[in-house]
């Protein structure tokens, strides 16, 4: 692969990091436009790893690429070593990588609970014919399921919502429950596409403990994308830039901050 | 708010308890509908309604997996319960004489085989349409639809326009309704268990749902092959019940039908789709058999016609402000309703006194109500829809909890 030199700047971060997401030259065109232009990272096991970029940057595009709604034009995705460029969503989501939506895409007539178990659905071991004949596996293993989402629900501070409508939700709360909901699916690999849009201080600050207890407690690695930059800057560890689909600078939040192209994508209007 | 819920294992005694129970319920009602032959043999009419009504049901249930708890706008289930009508219907015709099976474990294997061939119909079908939605999947089915219906009045072997007579006419009440309760029964576990879950997401969310690992296409394949293998058992049972099928029994009009169950009754609603089912098959058989007391059909007059429209012109206005606008406690918004509603029926009587003044008007002679009852049926959907537009039940479904729900919530908003 073409990344290696950017392997070995990763592998000095650290040493004893075992990759599990590696973009190599991804690319997507839609046209004329290219919306992603050969995006290359890698992330490792246990990052908290921050995507960022000016609005039309193509951020959410590589969330889409990644977990399978759209085919990437050319480039690999490997997730354990495995190419998942241009599986099903449903397969991304079956292999471990599960997301929430930037505009907040929940099941709204259906119970906060029933949003979670949804999400930990897919690990279910009995049939469908087991459930239309009611049969007692099927009613254990939803037993089984419910009881997992309001532990889950609990972690999230959801608990007390549990049987409320999931449209009923403020804001917020909706944006934990989508966390809570791709938690469920027991992903080892969890992407977030701007979870403290529309936050207010307060709850910026116990998004991001959550964020980190993701995966301090559960072990999971941490893929974000966020407009706020110093929440961005204080949670991520390592953070990649993108501009009109390309990548412009990769590094430590300090590298990123201080990069005279990062400083030049964000302010650009001056300069033009 | 509300409190934490604590998730519990269903008690095995509890469990199994519940479910016998269910069991011998079905198994009584079934034998219920079977007896009431006796005490109704000489109104052979109404029996037969109450028995076809069965159908009704379980055309409205299958549907509702469909179109209100997967979400799949599917306009086409006539065409289901037609293939299955007419593949029963033909093997019998063709093989039932050659067979040493009694009648009705023959019946039930047509019903098999009926729900087998509207399932593969339904795969065929819904493999390559279900990638389509709303409007466009709405479409595809309606055109199948007629498709089914004019490949039958083409075929000659099966009777072609003229339709299929099916001998020997087996007719089983009990099994009618027999199927009706397993289609209830198969919807409701479903949605008991996990396992239904998928299928609501998909109608709330595609793209999240196939984000979280569901299949949307074989959820949504699932819920169209079970639906309309029910319709196609359904029909199996009225080709024989009828012992003579035509295309023109399958028309668009039965699927049109079918869908305004389900909408009435509320998307997504088992209960609503069943009780809908019921209610609008029997209202333009009832309406079609009014008497006035002394034995002559109820003719409506031409003042009571048009008393009768401004009163309910009168009501929808009324009752959508009260819906909308007043914000008190439950028992008193139903207490407005009432008054909204015994208002109007004051409001009828005084239009019709003063159409009744109307020379011309009071000297017509009127309407049979039999004439009427289809445009009495349709005020009767217009009304619904105005005033809940989510159907009646909406995606509520009968339980005892929900009943008890009910009242003490009304305890807790009244203290």
């Amino acid at each position: 692969m073409a990344n290696t030199a950017e392997q070995e700047t990763q592998a000095t971060l650290d040493e004893s990091a075992t990759p599990i997401l590696e973009l190599a030259d991804a690319t997507i065109k839609f046209g004329g436009l290219t919306a992603v232009d050969s995006v290359s990272f890698t992330l490792n096991k246990g990052d908290l790893f921050g995507l960022i970029g000016p609005n039309g940057a193509g951020k959410t595009t590589v969330f889409n690429i990644i977990t399978g709604v759209y085919k990437p034009t050319s480039g690999d995705i490997l997730f354990n070593g495995r190419n998942i460029a241009g599986l099903k969503p449903e397969k991304v989501a079956q292999l471990g990588i599960c997301r929430t939506f930037q505009n907040i895409r929940l099941f709204g007539s259906l119970s906060v609970l029933e949003n979670v178990v949804v999400g930990g659905f897919l690990r279910k071991k009995t049939g469908l014919f087991s459930a239309l004949a009611l049969l007692p596996p099927a009613v254990n293993e939803t037993t089984e399921l419910r009881k997992k989402a309001m532990d889950l629900l609990e972690v999230m501070d959801l608990a007390d919502v549990a049987q409320s409508r999931a449209a009923d939700l403020p804001y917020g709360k909706q944006r934990r429950l989508e966390i809570a909901r791709a938690m469920a699916t027991g992903p080892d690999l969890i992407l977030l596409d701007e979870p403290a849009a529309g936050m207010n201080p307060q709850e910026k600050e116990a998004l991001a403990t959550t964020v980190r207890r993701i995966r301090d407690d559960f072990d999971k690695t941490v893929l974000l994308i966020e407009h706020d930059m110093r929440f961005v800057m204080n949670l991520c560890e390592r953070i990649v830039v993108l501009d009109h689909g390309v990548e412009i600078s990769a590094g430590t939040p300090d590298i990123v901050r201080n990069d005279p192209k990062v400083i030049e994508a964000y302010l650009g209007e001056e300069s033009e | 708010m509300n409190p934490a819920v604590e998730i519990q294992k269903p008690s095995l005694l509890k469990f199994w308890g519940s479910r016998v129970i269910s069991a011998i319920a079905a198994i009584a009602f079934c034998a219920g509908i079977q007896s009431l032959g006796g005490p109704l043999a000489d109104n052979e009419f109404l029996y037969r309604i109450i028995v076809l009504s069965g159908l009704y049901v379980t055309l409205a249930v299958s549907l509702n997996l469909i179109n209100g708890i997967t979400g799949q706008f599917s306009i086409g289930h006539a065409a289901f319960y037609q293939v299955g009508a007419y593949t029963a219907g033909y093997l019998t015709v063709r093989m039932f004489s050659t067979q040493q099976i009694g009648e009705v474990p023959w019946l039930i294997l047509m019903c098999l085989v009926g729900a087998a061939a509207a399932a593969i119909t339904g795969l065929i079908v819904g493999l390559p349409s279900l990638r389509l939605k709303g409007d466009y999947l709405a479409i595809v089915t309606l055109g199948f639809g007629e498709i089914i219906r004019i490949i039958a009045i083409n075929i000659d072997e099966v009777g072609g326009a003229y339709g299929l007579s099916i001998v020997p006419k087996i007719q089983s009440p009990w099994l009618i309704w027999a199927l009706a309760i397993l289609c209830i029964a198969v919807c409701r576990n479903l949605l008991k268990t996990a396992h239904g879950l998928p299928f609501l997401a998909v109608r709330e969310d595609e793209v999240a749902s196939s984000a979280m690992g569901v299949s949307t296409t074989k959820i949504k394949v699932t819920a169209f092959v079970i639906g309309s293998s029910f319709a196609g058992a359904a029909g199996a049972l009225l080709a024989h019940y009828e012992a003579f099928i035509t295309p023109d029994m399958f028309k668009m009009e039965v699927s049109f039908i079918v869908l305004t169950m389900v909408v009435i009754g509320g998307t997504g609603s088992i209960t609503g789709s069943t009780v809908a089912a019921l209610a609008l098959f029997l209202l333009p058989e009832w309406l079609r058999g009014l008497k006035e007391a002394n034995g002559d059909a109820l003719v409506v007059s031409a003042p009571q016609l048009l008393g009768a429209t401004l009163a309910i012109i009168a009501y929808i206005a009324l009752a959508r402000r009260v819906r909308d606008h007043y914000h008190g406690k439950p028992i008193q918004k139903a207490g407005f309703q009432f008054g909204v509603a015994a208002a109007s029926l004051v409001l009828f009587f005084l239009f019709k006194a003063v159409f009744a003044q109307i020379g011309g008007l009071a000297g017509h002679e009127g309407w049979e109500i039999n004439s009427l009852r289809m445009a009495i049926f349709a005020a009767v959907l217009i009304v619904i829809m105005l005033l809940r537009p989510q159907g009646v039940f909406g995606h509520h479904e009968f339980s005892w909890a929900w009943l008890k729900s009910l009242f003490v919530k009304k305890k807790q908003e009244a203290s």
